[in-house]
Parts: C-alpha cells; sequence; structure tokens
C-alpha cells in the first residue's frame, strides 16, 4: 500500500499529463505470445509513424504511445466516425525476467512489434540425455 | 475532427477495464445507439468526412500492404475486401508457445459502406500511408457550393 501511495507521488506530473491527454486516447488491440528467448507484443497502430510513437519502460511498465498522423486537408466535415481519437496508448506491467535494456520495436504498415527479450537465466534450455 | 462523432457504439467503454464492461453488459445505460454503430473490434474501422470538393474516406487497417485491400464503387456503395495474414506465434512450431492476448483480428473480411449521392465514381483515388487507406471521391461538378452574386438593381 506504502509503495502504491509512493509511487503515485513520484509520477505525478507524468499523470497530470496524461489526465490532459486522456479523452482522446485509444486502446490499440495487441497479441502477446511468448518465444523461447523473448515475449513479443504485436499492436494495431493504423496512422502512427516511426516518428509520432513513443515507446517507454519505466519502473517496469512499457508504454505505448503514438499520435495518428493523417494528411487531411483543410475544411473537412465528419461524417462518420469510428475511430475518434488522435491517438493510441497502452500500458503493460513486464515481469522481471524481462531484459529491458535490450527491447527493440519496428513499426510497419501501422502494426508495432516489441521484442521483449528474456534475461539469460530465464531462457528455456533444452537439457539433452546422454546415453549412459 | 472526428473527436466529436460518437459513431462508434463502444468508443467510451473501450478505455475502460473488463469489470466496467461487463457491468455495462449487464446494465446497458440505455443510449441509443448510432443506427450505423459498429461492434467493438470490427476491421477496418472506418471514417468518412466530406469537404466542398470530395468525400474522404479513411480505412484504419493496420497490418495492409497497398495491394491488400480491394477497393469496389458499385451503386454508390463503396466495398472493401482483403484479407489480414495472422501474425507469426500461429504457425505449428511456435503453437506450443503460450499465447497471453489475442486481440487482433485476422483472416477475411468485407465491409461496405453506403456513400452519399452526387459523387464521380470514375475520378476516384486511394492512397495508403502508415496502415491508413484514404479513399478520395470527388463531387460532381453540379454538386459543388456556388457562390451567388447579388447584382445591384
Amino acid at each position: 500500500m506504502n509503495e502504491v501511495v509512493h509511487q503515485t507521488q513520484q509520477s505525478q506530473p507524468e499523470a497530470q499529463r496524461n489526465e490532459n491527454r486522456e479523452p482522446a486516447a485509444l486502446l490499440p488491440a495487441v497479441d502477446i505470445f511468448e518465444h523461447a528467448d523473448a515475449l513479443m507484443l504485436i499492436a494495431d497502430m493504423p496512422g502512427v509513424t516511426r516518428d509520432s510513437l513513443h515507446l517507454e519502460v519505466d519502473n517496469n511498465v512499457l508504454s505505448l504511445e503514438g499520435e495518428i498522423q493523417l494528411s487531411m486537408p483543410e475544411g473537412l466535415t465528419a461524417l462518420h466516425a469510428e475511430v475518434s481519437g488522435q491517438r493510441f496508448a497502452r500500458r503493460f506491467t513486464l515481469s522481471h525476467e524481462v531484459e529491458s535494456e535490450a527491447i527493440s520495436a519496428r513499426i510497419d504498415n501501422g502494426v508495432l512489434s516489441v521484442t521483449l527479450p528474456k534475461k539469460d537465466n530465464h531462457r528455456v534450455r533444452r537439457i539433452e540425455v546422454k546415453a549412459a | 475532427m472526428f473527436g466529436d462523432l460518437k459513431r462508434f457504439d463502444t468508443a467510451p467503454a473501450q478505455r475502460l477495464d473488463w469489470f466496467r464492461q461487463l457491468i455495462d453488459e449487464v446494465f446497458p445505460d440505455g443510449r441509443a445507439a448510432d443506427i450505423r454503430a459498429v461492434p467493438r473490434g470490427s476491421f477496418p474501422m472506418i471514417n468518412v468526412a466530406r469537404s466542398d470538393e470530395a468525400v474522404h474516406v479513411y480505412v484504419f487497417a493496420a497490418g495492409l500492404a497497398p495491394d491488400d485491400l480491394s477497393i469496389d464503387i458499385q451503386d454508390n456503395v463503396l466495398t472493401l475486401r482483403g484479407r489480414r495474414e495472422p501474425v507469426a506465434g500461429n504457425d505449428e512450431q511456435s503453437r506450443a508457445r503460450p499465447v497471453f492476448r489475442r486481440e487482433r483480428a485476422s483472416g477475411e473480411f468485407v465491409r461496405a459502406i453506403a456513400l452519399p449521392d452526387g459523387l464521380d465514381a470514375e475520378r476516384a483515388e486511394a492512397r495508403h500511408a502508415n496502415g491508413v487507406f484514404e479513399v478520395v471521391l470527388p463531387k460532381r461538378e453540379e454538386l459543388k457550393p456556388r457562390r451567388i452574386e447579388v447584382q445591384v438593381a
């Protein structure tokens, strides 16, 4: 409990910042699965470019944020909107087995792939059985 | 610009946690859903806007290359057809590995939307960038707004 309170105070400026932008944030759909040596996270973020994407690991929390970049001409009026927001945001808590220094990511056609490598001692290791 | 429209039935609930969603389903809030609202998770999602010259259709189809989506217009109905391949992790070799979340749609899809009257399908164009397709359908000349000058009597 104390720990939670402490963390909240610590990240207050950030929380305020998030609060201001919160109404427009969309939740991207994700797939998460595991390989022998890494966790893979795939997120749909259409319209997000490499420059408008913001990935961060802080205190074991991975945040994905991306601004939708559409080149829209002036003077448009909306007729129908299923995507009603300008940005995607989602956060995940990482487990201790992830090597946060070695996380890598790429974005391709609006699909973000994040590779979260496991620490050496958490990798799956097959033990060969020797013939006696 | 699209933020003020509430055509996506579940947009507010989308941000909330599963428990809130469950409660909302059991006790719907009674607000009327838009007649054209789509259920959560529809793929691809579509925004439509108009300007004085044209109607713009934005198709949010992450993961589709330009060749993966076919766009047809017939009788003022725009039909989007395509297929999104499932990501790796679905193949035989990795099937034994655990999957923790699978929220992204994959497989074939078809979506059709009715367009406003008076568009010139012959001059329609489509662009693609970062997983968003933009289809621009110009209005016919006679439907563009025109200013009428008042003559001095």
